[in-house]
């Protein structure tokens, strides 16, 4: 096969794959996930993050919580190496360094104060489990309340501390981090799950 | 017998040189994870929490940082990543594939990453394939496993030493440029071996274990001892197929002095990518390593600048085939 004819036959195969992509993302990359991690703070939403995400690592490298790890094989090929955090084992404190060393942006740039981060973070949001709340249970706790860094703007509590999770949580997971009944009374739910894309 | 001339006398050194950027880069990979993890003990104000293991590799990361720095949880972040992608004081610097990789996951172009790579492509337009040779940390670890397998040689071990086509890891960068687009993401990450060291190395040292792609390059590892020779970095190593592409027309190659050399072949036998000094065949898969010049006990290997290679310059002037021919002729 001379050059060109293999030239040709390769851009005929990229052609052919761009067409089938969304067929063959279905077959072979089952994509869709339900496992409950939480994207680092600012993250495009998680299709775009695939694409995005160049596995540079250099999010949890600058993470000075150390709460990103990297999935191995177990969410699917399409996702390895990438960034995620879980809120139980260790939450995002929204310093938001990994947005400014992301070489691709997959990680928006913000600033850390409460306008960039409420307009722009989307982990996820966080849902309380009152049959599982030691407030709603009647013993006045209120821990996941104080542990929020926007307190009275993403939670508030009633007259008990019974906590009401508000519209502007961003899903930092730092409630679901400290609350202290096992297993937790608080979630994030991950806004993968919440807006799963088409 | 022809006037000799001498290559200018930093190129013999050149090798040395290489191994000493080689393994300041690899010892800087190694190094940034424990500084992460320093750097994760100061802003947690935790010192008096912190293991007995953990305290000395606290008060040895404060001994070798604090002359640069008095606030080490920001200041330190000035230099992250790996030679995958970094940031080096606020400039971004991204190997070439991973840009390529990622204009084929997302089908968009991403102008201020896409100028990331600017620096290394140009360098990789000047330079030729220099960064498989010098800066690549998965380099070191193939060249001591060459030296790993000469070594076993003594002792009765046979490396294989099959040849297969050049062209494969071209094949290698198409394919895996083409699952990055089906999948959508940027997959072609998980087989290139310098993204590989720095992501395990880091994983194993700051997030205490490594992950899958440590065992892919152990594979490699292995299939350059038991299979072909320097085999990933001449087969298959897509990143190593797009800097030969961007390094076809180069300015900087190895020349050999035909008036120098003897035939003997040493530049032959060390050098890693099975090339053909000896008879001026080097093209775009050289990567300037200098390991020829180095070796050449006859001074005949030197730089030059140019765009091509010399077309085949015959038998070396020192050597018994060119004296046989030159003395017919007379």
């Amino acid at each position: 096969m001379n050059r060109r004819n293999f030239l040709k036959d390769l851009i005929a195969g990229a052609v052919a794959t761009s067409a089938l992509k969304p067929a063959l993302a279905e077959a072979v990359f089952s994509a869709q996930s339900n496992q409950r991690y939480l994207r680092p703070p600012g993250s495009l939403s998680e299709k775009e993050f695939e694409s995005r995400c160049i596995r540079c690592g250099q999010c949890g490298e600058v993470c000075p919580n150390r709460c990103i790890e990297y999935f191995g094989l177990e969410n699917g090929i399409d996702s390895l190496n990438t960034p995620y955090i879980v809120p139980r084992a260790k939450a995002c404190i929204l310093c938001m360094k990994c947005g400014d060393v992301c070489p691709t942006d997959a990680i928006k740039e913000l600033d850390r104060n409460a306008e960039d981060i409420l307009g722009h973070v989307r982990m996820g949001k966080a849902r309380v489990n009152e049959n599982l709340c030691l407030s709603y249970q009647g013993k006045t706790c209120g821990v996941c309340y104080r542990a929020c860094p926007l307190a009275d703007v993403a939670i508030k509590t009633q007259l008990l501390e019974q906590p009401v999770v508000l519209e502007a949580c961003v899903g930092c997971g730092l409630c679901e981090r400290s609350c202290i009944q096992i297993p937790q009374a608080i979630k994030i739910i991950p806004d993968h799950i919440l807006n799963p894309v088409s | 017998m022809a006037e000799t001339i001498k290559p200018f006398a930093l190129w013999y050194h050149l090798n040395k040189i290489r191994w000493l950027v080689l393994l300041s880069v690899f010892l800087m990979l190694i190094l940034l994870p424990f500084i992460h993890v320093y750097q994760t003990f100061v802003a947690s104000f935790s010192y008096d929490l912190l293991e007995p293991g953990e305290k000395s590799l606290y008060d040895l990361m404060e001994m070798l940082t604090s002359p640069f720095t008095s606030d080490p949880a920001n200041d330190l972040d000035s230099i992250k990543g790996t030679t995958w992608s970094g940031n080096f004081f606020g400039f971004q610097i991204s190997d070439p594939l991973s840009v390529l990789g990622q204009i084929a996951s997302g089908l968009t172009l991403y102008w201020p990453f896409i100028i990331t790579a600017l620096i290394p492509v140009v360098a990789s337009l000047v330079f030729g394939r220099f960064f498989c040779g010098w800066i690549c940390p998965a380099t070191l670890l193939y060249e001591l496993n060459t030296t790993l397998s000469l070594w076993l040689h003594r002792f009765g071990f046979k490396s294989g030493n099959r040849k297969f086509d050049r062209r494969l890891k071209y094949l290698v960068l198409a394919v895996g440029l083409a699952l990055s687009a089906a999948s959508g993401s940027v997959l072609i990450s998980v087989i290139y071996p310098p993204a590989i060291i720095g992501r395990e190395l880091y994983f194993g040292i700051a997030l205490g274990g490594f992950g899958a792609g440590l065992v892919f390059f152990v594979i490699t590892l292995l299939f350059d001892l038991l299979v072909a020779r320097r085999g990933f970095c001449r087969y298959v190593c897509p990143g190593g197929a797009l800097y030969s592409l961007l390094g076809r027309f180069r300015l900087f190659r190895i020349k050999r002095i035909v008036e120098n050399c003897n035939d003997c072949a040493k530049c032959n036998a060390v050098c890693e990518f099975g090339l053909d000094p000896l008879h001026d065949d080097f093209g775009q898969e050289c990567n300037n390593c200098a390991a020829c010049i180095a070796v050449c006990p006859t001074d005949a290997m030197t730089f030059v600048i140019a765009t091509q290679d010399v077309e085949f310059q015959g038998a070396g002037h020192l050597g018994k085939q060119y004296q046989r021919a030159s003395n017919a002729g007379e």
